[in-house]
């Protein structure tokens, strides 16, 4: 097994030769020939930084398709069933939970009233698992996830809490997990970028581009955004009146010239450059037929829901099924938008169930459309928001709920996760945990672990001291592991 | 070329490796920093055992003396360092050894007697950069001895170096970089060509390519002082002032946004213009810093002091709705705390935020001496207008204001209708209301205060559809009001906050007073007698001449520009835990001539602390000048070009990657300052954040400025500026990434200002030469790369020209929008040669 990378990710991947990596067969001539004329033994080989790393133990997941509710989706009306809350509905939250806490709003004089769901729950599956009626596809696969109905995290602005929940940090600057785990164990994918981003949703989610940052690490391994329909990645398409043909015969030239320039300076880099034009030829063709599902069965998008002349949510994750059997390594879909606060566009009673409807189908196709395709078994499907919402109403328009970080729920399936199981308590009334507490950094030290990868060892070094995704925190949630 | 002659043989002066005493401070308390205290500090030792003074390691702990004086192979410190004790494992436990070097270098020390100074306390300006820097004496390089190696005989790796050398190290920084090549048994590298030197010169300096004629004149100039006369050409431009502005923004944390999740656009480029006019005119680094730390505070105060404050002003501002608005206000503080570590100190600082640091004398109480000195300003945004037009403004205002609350004590309905028009509101759209509006958004109607009912009544009557025609009272109002920018700045607050201890870095939780005071580890300074240290004394003390890090952090910094990497590897941490530094005596020599510059017939009475004195003694020396050429016997044996024994080649910044393309496709607008501007970037790049915020594409000469002003969205950063690794403007960027990858391939290739620059290459060789393809071909390669192409590079241009003139077709050919005056199939192929060229990894790449 290779040793993780120390410092420079660039100088110690896996280096292969250009003639495997490259596919292209017309440089490997130029540059064969380029190398016996000046028969210089220690011209390095052609690297990518994406080439697949082993990591500190065999991973179980080899792949995460991450499923992110942005702006905090209510556990309230969806997974956790609290029927004290219900009976104490309009009633003052009792003093002793709410002392000493901070929430956002906290000027204002919204939610200091219990609020019970009006949802009804049952018990799903097998496993019994409490799902509301909000959910009925989600109903359908319970026994092949794992609920955690006490995630906590620290910060409760979305922005802040964002950025916590991926790079287990509010400060800005930290790499994403997304990027952490492509810098651990890079990717499959010859044609595609390692890590990409999917959108769905009136808007984008806040904080935007840092969600996906690499942080201090190099940008080789930010999220790649990429969008359903149009031009799937930002300047992928060849100018306008450049035919493919053309585009490869200045590609060609730009690689024989590069190769020249290697030959004349010897520097490493310059491999480097070639691999990358040579992959970014490949994305040009095999980004527009990644989006292009035309080919899927007719079933396949009825499982999923999906209008094909459409942007969705579903749709989304079909594609993430698309990109990690292309060898993408981390796909996450951010939807929004989450945030309940009662306003207008924001209440319980007309927007969240729009919501919830948005990506319930979608997220349970995903995970059967994984299972039948045997792809479940090494891929870990994670479902969550930044933060859940208080078990105290809010009322302003109509009635909504702020938001909470003491305990709020998650789902985790597939590669290495023990499915049909609810993990942790709450309290009576769904304020914080009452056992099982799963912190945002245990979440990433798990997640890390079914990668393969040791969160403590994992290791960075910025700024004078080795940073980790975990920071100084972070244990295995074994009740999570298969 | 006064400085370089090249001769066939070589010498070095063993005066230069003659043996000195190990020195304890400078060679030996380093590497037990570095290796050993994490374990065996101050805070509970391993085993009893310290090793953070020498008294200490002689002391020993359970295990007995780690030393015996005058006896490396009794001593316990050396046998677990190398592996021999039979009872204790090698240590550093668990983690990499000693460099042999450094294991025989301790070995050294303890022959010698163990000497360390007397009295040496633990952790306390002993750690090399705490103490200040002494002028080192100039190693004498002289060339006429021949040395052999020290073992008598060649070792297998070392080179041989009765090669090429440079004879005359009159410049001190040859002499220094020489002198540890000599010791490292390593050939410097030849200089490289004119070409390559000009071109160096201008990216470096100006972060410009050289003109073709620039180019001739240089190559032709036989004069001994040609050289120098090119640098201070490109001194004395001012796009100098952009080049290195942009690097100081960088530190800075320069954006054009409020970043978090609101991210709306904010005004601040006249601070951005004022680094530039700073570096231009040369401001001495000292009052540079004093300028932007607290240029409030000097005595009379000139707007643009004021304007200089704008540094500490580039935290982010967090709009979204439900914030403590004090957690915010405090994250900037430790923002501003954290980056006057990094910038000036090069210190971790930032550590001690939330417990006391575990590496270096910091405590964290003295982390709050330093935060309580920047706790106390308010932080407005100042208009930038004379006098006579502030009164127009405020007058016209005051007219709509008495406008406003005349149509609101006539017109009964309108609270109802403005809620009503509030209420219809989707939360997009409340997203693009001010902030103001959106927290009294957030209080129900009833508890408004009518102060905040006429703040929403306003912002009804200026934006609802039904009120056309107040709207058009309103701009008749308005129709007179002189335009007016404004800028963020600090402003001293005339009664202090409070500045507590907030355990564990956690703002709620108050750990009791703290004073304004500096740490103890590093030089005292004494402000006045009757109060605390305020932020103006933090900036005096900042660039006091006792600092003994500032001037080397700074000279660092701008040597890694140059160099690609720092005589201290670690350029933001010259702590404990930080790197060593190659060249010490080097870095100390270049910190006190940036201080205390020398007298020269050049300049009788130099000025110290001039960047522009310090970036000439540099760009001067033979050093700089070098091939960058790998060369295989050297990557043997120093990969990472530690030793500098040849230039590296360096990825150009991302502003660069944009104005190298620009300057050669002759596009360019050179215009100095002024607002950001919005250059073309691909469709739907801005909805990447929360809001879509506008992107409002420039026509005209403001598509084609420089890249240091594109309107940088921290949310939503420009693309191709993006993925060539320009700073996110979060934090403070002392070095930037050099990633290499398929997105940057994809942005040159395609995006559509990187295919404007192209069509403008192409048209501009259609015009400027007349129809001969060598000739064009040459043209065009060197305003891409200054050089020529070779017989190789020319043939396979003059292939892709055949094949292009074969394949595309005339539909192809006419299917884009073709420059007048320009045969369309001509200006296809000569599209795909500019495209070509504008990808090479050469054309992105300082040489």
């Amino acid at each position: 097994m290779n040793q993780l990378p120390v410092n420079d990710p660039l100088l110690t991947t896996t280096r292969r030769q250009f003639f495997n990596r490259c596919g292209m067969g017309l440089g490997s001539v130029a540059l064969a020939s380029l190398m016996a004329d000046k028969a210089q033994a220690n011209t390095p080989a052609l690297v990518n930084p994406f080439a697949p790393k082993g990591g500190h133990a065999a991973p179980i997941a080899k792949r995460v398709i991450y499923l992110f509710m942005a702006g905090g989706p209510s556990q309230l009306e969806l997974f956790d069933y609290k029927p004290k809350l219900v009976a104490l509905n309009g009633q003052p939250i009792p003093q002793s939970y709410i002392e000493g806490k901070r929430f956002a709003f906290m000027g204002s004089s919204h939610g200091v009233k219990c609020l019970g769901t009006r949802k009804h729950f049952e018990r799903r599956g097998q496993a019994g698992t409490w799902v509301s009626d909000m959910l009925p596809y989600t109903s359908g696969i319970a026994d092949d996830i794992a609920v955690v109905t006490t995630c906590a995290t620290n910060l409760f602005n979305h922005a802040p809490a964002k950025l916590f929940m991926n790079s287990g940090s509010g400060q800005f600057g930290r790499p994403s997990l997304g990027a952490w785990a492509t810098y651990g164990i890079g990717s499959e994918a010859n044609d595609l970028p390692g890590f990409v981003v999917l959108q769905s949703g009136p808007r984008g989610p806040r904080g935007g581009a840092v969600n996906w940052g690499s942080g201090f690490l190099p940008t080789t391994f930010q999220g790649v955004p990429l969008r359903g329909q149009g031009e799937p990645i930002l300047n992928l398409t060849s100018p306008a009146g450049i035919t493919a043909e053309r585009q490869r015969r200045t590609l060609d030239a730009v690689r024989d010239l590069n190769l020249q320039r290697l030959v004349a300076t010897g520097d490493d880099e310059i491999n480097t450059r070639i691999s990358a034009y040579e992959m970014a030829y490949r994305m040009q063709s095999s980004a527009p037929e990644l989006i292009d599902i035309s080919g899927e069965s007719k079933a396949t998008l009825d499982l999923y829901g999906v209008d094909p002349a459409k942007p969705s949510f579903a749709r989304n994750c079909l594609l993430a099924r698309r990109l990690i059997e292309r060898g993408t390594r981390f796909v996450q879909l951010y939807h929004t938008n989450w945030d309940s606060h009662g306003g207008p566009g924001e209440t319980l009673e007309d927007d969240f169930p729009k919501v919830v409807k948005d990506v319930d189908q979608g997220c349970a196709a995903l995970v059967k459309d994984l299972k039948a395709r045997g792809l479940l078994e090494d891929t870990l499907v994670i479902w969550g928001g930044e933060f859940g919402r208080t078990p105290m109403g809010e009322n302003r328009d109509k009635t909504g709920r702020n938001h909470h970080i003491d305990a709020f729920s998650m789902w985790f399936a597939g590669g290495g996760v023990k499915g049909g199981q609810t993990i942790g308590e709450t309290d009576e009334l769904g304020f914080g945990p009452a056992q099982d507490r799963c912190h945002v950094h245990d979440l990433h030290a798990t997640i890390l672990h079914l990668l393969g990868l040791d969160h403590l060892k994992l290791t960075f070094r910025f700024q004078g001291r080795d940073y980790r995704l975990t920071d100084v925190h972070g244990e295995l949630i074994q009740k999570l592991l298969a | 070329m006064k400085f370089i002659a090249v001769i066939g043989t070589i010498a070095w002066s063993a005066a230069a490796l003659a043996a000195a005493p190990v020195d304890y401070v400078k060679e030996i308390q380093p590497l037990l920093a570095q290796h050993c205290y994490q374990c065996h500090g101050a805070t509970q030792p391993k085993h009893g055992l310290r090793l953070d003074t020498a008294a200490f390691a002689i002391k020993g702990g359970q295990s007995g003396p780690a030393i015996a004086p005058g006896k490396s192979s009794d001593s316990l410190l050396v046998q677990v360092i190398s592996g021999t004790h039979k009872d204790i494992t090698r240590m550093p436990y668990k983690k990499p050894p000693l460099a042999d070097a450094h294991i025989a270098l301790v070995r050294r020390w303890i022959d010698e007697g163990a000497k360390a100074p007397a009295g040496e306390v633990p952790g306390s300006k002993v750690h090399w950069s705490f103490v200040a820097p002494k002028r080192p004496e100039v190693p004498k390089v002289i060339s006429k001895e021949v040395i052999s190696p020290k073992d008598g005989k060649a070792a297998k790796s070392a080179p041989l170096y009765t090669q090429s050398l440079i004879t005359n190290h009159s410049h001190p920084i040859d002499a220094f970089i020489l002198a540890r090549l000599a010791k490292e048994r390593l050939t410097p590298s030849p200089e490289a060509d004119r070409v390559t030197l000009i071109r160096r010169l201008s990216l470096d300096l100006l972060g410009l390519p050289p003109k073709p004629a620039d180019v001739d004149a240089f190559v032709n100039d036989q004069s001994p002082d040609a050289y120098e006369k090119v640098v201070e050409r490109l001194l004395a431009s001012p796009h100098y002032g952009e080049r290195w502005g942009r690097w100081w923004l960088d530190v800075a944390r320069y954006a054009d946004s409020n970043g978090y999740s609101i991210d709306a656009p904010r005004s601040i480029w006249r601070y951005r213009d004022w680094v530039i006019a700073a570096l231009n005119r040369d401001l001495p680094f000292d009052q540079f810093t004093i300028e932007q730390l607290a240029g409030d505070m000097l005595p009379n105060a000139t707007m643009e002091q004021k304007v200089a404050t704008g540094f500490h002003r580039n935290t982010q501002i967090n709009q979204e709705g439900g914030i403590d608005k004090e957690q915010f206000r405090i994250e900037s503080v430790v923002d501003r705390v954290a980056t006057t570590g990094y910038a000036w100190l090069g210190l971790t600082i930032a550590c001690a935020n939330c417990h006391d640091h575990k590496f270096d004398p910091i405590s964290q109480k003295e982390y709050f001496g330093l935060y309580a000195m920047l706790n106390n300003q308010d932080e407005p945004d100042i208009p930038l207008t004379s006098p006579d037009d502030s009164k127009r403004v405020a007058d016209i205002e005051a007219r709509v204001a008495g406008y406003i609350a005349d149509v609101w004590k006539k017109d009964a309905g309108i609270v109802d209708r403005e809620l009503k028009w509030e209420g219809s509101m989707t939360p997009e759209q409340r997203q693009g209301m001010s902030q103001l509006w959106r927290e009294i958004y957030d209080v129900p109607p009833v508890q408004r205060t009518d102060a905040q009912k006429l703040v929403m009544v306003t912002t009804f009557l200026e934006n609802a559809p039904e009120n056309k025609t107040h709207q058009a009272a309103i701009k008749k109002f308005r129709a007179e009001k002189p335009k007016v920018d404004t800028t963020m700045v600090m402003r001293e607050a005339a009664k202090p906050r409070r500045t507590y201890l907030q355990i564990k870095g956690d703002f709620t939780r108050d750990g009791g007073d703290v004073k304004a005071h500096f740490p103890g580890a590093l030089h005292p300074f004494k402000p006045a007698p009757d109060r605390e240290p305020n932020r103006l004394d933090l900036a005096r003390w900042l660039v006091d001449e006792a600092n003994p890090l500032t001037a080397r952090v700074l000279v660092n910094r701008v040597w890694q520009q140059y160099f690609g990497k720092g005589l201290v590897d670690t350029e933001n941490d010259f702590g404990t835990q930080g790197a060593l530094p190659s060249h010490p005596e080097l870095l100390d020599w270049l910190a006190v001539e940036f201080q205390k510059p020398t007298p020269s017939p050049h300049s009788a009475s130099p000025i110290p602390y001039s960047l522009k004195s310090l970036h000439r003694l540099i760009v001067t020396s033979a050093i700089y000048r070098q091939s960058s050429a790998v060369r295989p016997e050297l990557q043997r044996v120093d990969g990472n070009n530690k030793f500098l024994a040849r230039q590296n080649r360096l990825r150009l910044d991302a502003e660069i990657v944009r104005d190298v393309c620009l300057s050669a496709s002759g596009l360019l607008t050179p215009t100095l300052g002024g607002p950001s501007v919005y250059p073309p970037i691909p469709e739907n790049a801005m909805a990447l954040g929360q809001r879509k915020q506008p992107w409002p594409t420039s026509t005209g000469p403001d598509r084609y400025r420089r890249g240091l002003y594109t309107f940088y969205y921290r949310a939503t950063p420009p693309p191709s500026m993006n993925v060539f690794d320009s700073p996110d403007g979060y934090s403070t960027c002392t070095r930037r990434m050099r990633s290499n990858t398929p997105l940057q391939a994809l942005a040159l290739l395609n995006d559509t200002a990187f295919v404007e620059f192209a069509e403008g290459l192409a048209t501009r060789v259609l015009k400027e030469v007349p129809a001969n393809d060598t000739a064009r071909l040459e043209h065009a390669f060197r305003l891409c790369l200054a050089r020529k192409p070779s017989a190789a590079e020319a043939n396979r241009l003059v292939e892709l020209l055949k094949e292009e003139f074969a394949n595309v077709t005339d539909a192809e050919a006419k299917g884009v929008k073709v420059p007048a005056g320009v045969e369309p199939k001509q200006f296809a192929v000569w599209l795909t040669v500019a495209r070509v060229l504008l990808n090479l990894d050469e054309t992105i790449t300082r040489e």
